[in-house]
């Protein structure tokens, strides 16, 4: 019996046994239902075993959802429980533990996966290829993200959830101070979806600077496809900071190793420091391809080309390249000296310059263009002023002196909600209005996408703008509650609200989705937004070759210019066309990873010894594999172009 | 046989084991820290380039560009994040 | 599969050409894994506990001859290459092996090596500086241990299947990984022996 003693949750409630018959159910039901519909060999054929990018894509989005679901669940119990002082909704422990999942599932399994769809469904189609440089190590890609988001959601039902936060500084989070295995979830659910990241960056870098259309050099490439290039590279250059982290973190806490303990030399400020040289490149990573998005969104509804290009691609490689150099500005009360605190505060500053510029080009594509308000236009339009607003008070809390004032209070976390919201999030609810036709053949509703986009709004600004005031009066973050003499109730009460007002639009999005896959018009070709690069080129939906045959570009806006000034895109005949196999090894090698993940966190060494041999001899069946792909003729190309042709013409 | 063994190799191999030798002194000989810091930096760095050029044919194709802005790209933030951290946890200024 | 017979088999096809620079993209992570690895060991280098320092514990013996080791396995199977781009299938088979074995010595003396360590009582948990010096060593031997078996794999490739774009381009790719593995140690054996040992 001692042997799964290991598997209770340590603090149990209600509402985590409620959770527990529903997330048993729910799998249930799903189970029960792909059995009664006979879809399993669907599934997994189409699926599960696919290394087609649009498909991978559609997976990451979906992942992507349903983390937001989760993240949201719990901001808004924390909010709940901070709405009135001395609430007894949540107690300490789960307050802690909601903080600590509410930061990791937004950041690594929402906002992560979000991005990753748009990489993967866009950069191929903007660039003209048939697919991403390794598809099959896409799909590994996929799948080891997608356990290890697994791993880290069943924390909560079996042996409990992680509660250091979500930088889990040591030494809270050594053995010492957090028991359960908690944080084993955290250290090992995230370097196995890390590792899946790490390589979307390679395969991406790769994908980015050889396969592109001909004539689409560098500096013709489309904005977001540059600023999915620069997030690649840092990914590439800030993810292994964080394997070799969350190693070492493993190492303390499984292994008795003293990195971070306080005790025998070990040093748990090293912890912080590198925690933050992979976590502050993380924030760009996040945050440009966002950028991209709005850089693609903004000129097709202003009906102008983009605004100082050049500029928009060397902001985001100094962006790049500067991300690497403000880490320390996440802890300047830590104890260094002033001028290691000056030269990470002036570095900080600098950042912002880069970022200004990226604003007003934006502002200045906007300038005298004939501006249509689409619901993704209006989102990009919200965004500039709510995003400047958190640029701002993120130079404030980059003057070192002063951040002793703000640190760890809520002034911080308004900040970076502010930045992460309209930055991040808007974009991509922006970018998934934007190009849904493109991957589901048929609009979102406008009008509720609109009213979601203010809803969301209102609800952002009632939520977060009092933090910048009760954090000012010094109410501390991580708090589970506070006194009513501290007079923070009525601010933290239109914050409850605002909170709310943002799950209505939540609910507003799925019913918006809900509402036009049954009552969207079908017919709307493949270009309904007059759009200007060129995955709108393409047949909708997307053959699984993306363009039978390669464009030829000449200019940023090829597929502009082919409907305006006469550029010709297509040259030449159809050829067979050279396509990567489907391949089960991806999924089955990521499922072993996931058991080995899980004899991990619970110190089952015999079952992690075997998992980790299944693992290598994966990696062996795959080194000895041949696998030349396979080609789709000439007369089966034909038909399918004629078959989307029909149907796009049945629809004018 | 004689062809299997090109020039430039075996020179690069020759001039690698110099390099260790002279590497080597910092410990044989009574150095200040930082002669021997100066001295292992050169080495050290001069060696790695060496395999780079010399053995990991990084300039033979029309990739050399990526293939070296990479390297570079990460030679800075290796130092950046090396130091940077040395700055603020332990030479505390 | 188009065939450019013009360049190295190697490089002969787009898709060999792709593996070869998505290898080196790796290359640059691989550093940045290393270089983190080093940041935890040059800031816990002088947080040592109750355990010994490293002037204390480093030999110089085992790890000259596994520097020579190293260094020439890294010339062996540059020739490999050379040996693989004259189309010369056993001279390319040998100098594999060769390297194979020359890096499996190495294996032996820094198994030795940590034996030792343990031995005069520089075991993992004993201090913070011996967590680190034992990880940054040990993901470099992990490293050698896992190029051994891929090494292992490849020379029975092109045992089985000659030397074709396929079995031509892993080797190459796999001498990268080698070489690379030697720039590491080039600089383990500067900054944290010889400069442990000043």
């Amino acid at each position: 019996m001692d042997f799964f003693d290991r598997f209770a949750v340590p603090h149990p409630s209600f509402l985590i046994y409620a959770s527990m018959v529903g997330i048993g159910l729910t799998m249930l039901a799903i189970v029960v239902g792909i059995t009664y519909f006979k879809k399993w060999g669907y599934l997994w054929r189409e699926w599960i075993t696919t290394v087609d990018h649009k498909r991978i894509g559609i997976m990451y989005l979906l992942s992507a959802l349903l983390m937001l679901f989760r993240g949201g669940v719990d901001g808004i119990m924390m909010r709940y429980q901070l709405s009135m002082p001395e609430n007894t909704f949540l107690d300490s422990q789960h307050y802690n533990e909601v903080f600590t999942t509410h930061g990791v599932v937004m950041i690594l399994f929402m906002a992560m996966p979000f991005i990753i769809f748009f990489f993967n469904y866009l950069v191929p189609l903007q660039i003209g290829a048939r697919d991403v440089a390794f598809p099959r190590l896409n799909a590994l890609s996929f799948w080891l993200f997608f356990m290890g988001m697994g791993l880290f959601n069943i924390s909560f039902i079996v042996g409990g959830s992680p509660d250091a936060g979500w930088t889990s500084y040591f030494p809270l989070a050594g053995n010492e101070f957090s028991t359960s295995v908690g944080t084993n979830y955290y250290m090992i659910a995230i370097q196995i979806a890390g590792i899946g990241t790490l390589m979307t960056g390679i395969n991406f870098i790769t994908t980015i600077l050889k396969m592109r259309a001909p004539g689409m050099t560098l500096m013709k490439m489309p904005m977001f496809t540059w600023s999915a290039f620069i997030a690649n590279v840092i990914i590439v250059f800030a993810f292994p900071v964080l394997t070799v982290l969350l190693a070492m973190g493993t190492m303390d806490r499984l292994f008795g190793t003293n990195f971070f303990t306080t005790d025998n030399g070990g040093m748990d400020m090293l912890w912080a420091n590198l925690f933050w040289v992979w976590g502050h490149p993380e924030v760009y990573i996040l945050i440009l391809p966002a950028f991209g998005l709005y850089s693609e969104i903004i000129p097709t509804f202003a009906r102008r080309n983009l605004y100082g290009y050049t500029s928009m691609v060397a902001s985001m490689v100094i962006i790049s390249l500067l991300s690497f150099f403000v880490w320390a500005h996440h802890f300047f009360t830590m104890g260094q000296g002033p001028l290691a605190n000056s030269i990470f505060s002036i570095s900080t500053m600098a950042i912002a310059v880069p970022t200004g510029v990226k604003i007003f080009n934006w502002l200045f594509t906007l300038w005298k263009g004939k501006i249509e308000f689409t619901t993704p236009m209006l989102y990009s339009v919200l965004f500039i002023p709510l995003f400047t607003l958190g640029g701002v008070t993120g130079v404030m809390l980059a003057m070192s002196a002063a951040d002793y004032q703000y640190h760890n209070t809520m002034f911080l976390v308004a900040h970076f909600h502010n930045v992460i919201i309209p930055g991040v999030v808007y974009a991509m609810l922006a970018g998934l209005t934007f190009y849904w036709p493109k991957i589901f053949g048929f609009m979102l509703n406008e009008r509720l996408g609109k009213w979601t986009a203010w809803t969301l709004s209102i609800g952002f600004v009632l939520a977060f703008i009092p933090m910048y005031i009760t954090g000012l009066d010094g109410q501390a973050r991580r708090m589970y509650t506070y006194s009513e003499s501290t007079g923070f109730s009525l601010l933290n009460m239109v914050s409850f609200v605002g909170a709310a007002i943002m799950a209505i639009a939540f609910v507003l999005l799925v019913y918006n989705i809900y509402y036009s896959i049954r009552y969207s018009p079908r017919n709307i070709g493949s270009d309904p937004w007059d759009a200007r690069s060129l995955e709108w080129a393409t047949h909708t939906p997307v053959p699984e070759y993306n363009f039978a045959i390669t464009p030829q570009v000449a200019s940023t806006q090829a597929f502009w210019d082919s409907k305006k000034n006469g550029h010709e895109l297509f040259k030449g005949d159809i050829e067979k066309i050279h396509m990567p196999n489907n391949s089960g090894l991806p999924f089955i090698m990521s499922c072993i990873f996931f058991v080995f993940g899980f004899a991990m966190i619970f110190s089952i060494w015999p079952l992690a010894i075997i998992t980790l041999i299944g693992i290598l001899a994966c990696m062996t069946y795959r080194s000895f594999e041949k696998d030349h792909g396979r080609y789709i003729s000439v007369e089966e190309i034909k038909e399918t172009e004629k078959r989307l042709r029909g149907a796009k013409n049945e629809g004018r | 046989m004689k062809e299997l063994f090109p020039i430039k190799q075996v020179m690069g191999f020759a001039f690698s084991l110099v390099l260790t030798v002279v590497a080597l002194l910092v410990y044989f000989t009574d150095m200040s820290y930082t002669v021997g810091m100066t001295v292992l930096l050169v080495t050290a760095f001069v060696q790695a380039g060496l395999q780079v050029v010399v053995f990991m044919h990084a300039g033979e194709t029309k990739d050399k560009g990526s293939i070296y802005l990479n390297i570079y790209y990460a030679l800075l933030i290796a130092l950046v994040t090396i130091f940077g951290t040395l700055l603020v946890l332990v030479w505390d200024m | 599969m188009k065939v450019d017979n013009s360049l190295p088999l190697e490089y002969s096809t787009e898709e060999n050409n792709l593996k070869i620079l998505g290898f080196w993209i790796f290359i640059g992570a691989e550093i940045m894994l290393f270089a983190t690895l080093f940041t935890a060991y040059f800031t816990l280098v002088n947080r040592t506990g109750n355990g010994p320092t490293g002037a204390e514990i480093f030999e110089i013996t085992p790890v000259l001859i596994e520097t020579i080791l190293l260094l020439t396995s890294s010339f062996t199977i540059g020739l490999g290459i050379h040996a693989m781009r004259l189309n010369k299938k056993k001279a390319t088979m040998g100098f594999f092996i060769v390297t194979l074995i020359l890096g499996l010595a190495f294996l032996g003396v820094e198994i030795y090596e940590f034996t030792h360590y343990v031995h005069v009582g520089a075991g993992l948990q004993v201090s913070a500086f011996t967590a680190a010096l034992l990880t940054t060593l040990g993901t470099h031997g992990l490293h050698v241990t896992l190029g051994l078996f891929w090494g292992f794999f490849i020379l029975l490739q092109i045992k089985k299947r000659g030397l074709t774009p396929e079995t031509a381009n892993k080797s190459f790719i796999f001498s990268l990984y080698w070489h690379f593995l030697d720039i590491i140690w080039i600089f383990i054996f500067s900054f944290i022996y010889l400069k442990g040992m000043m």
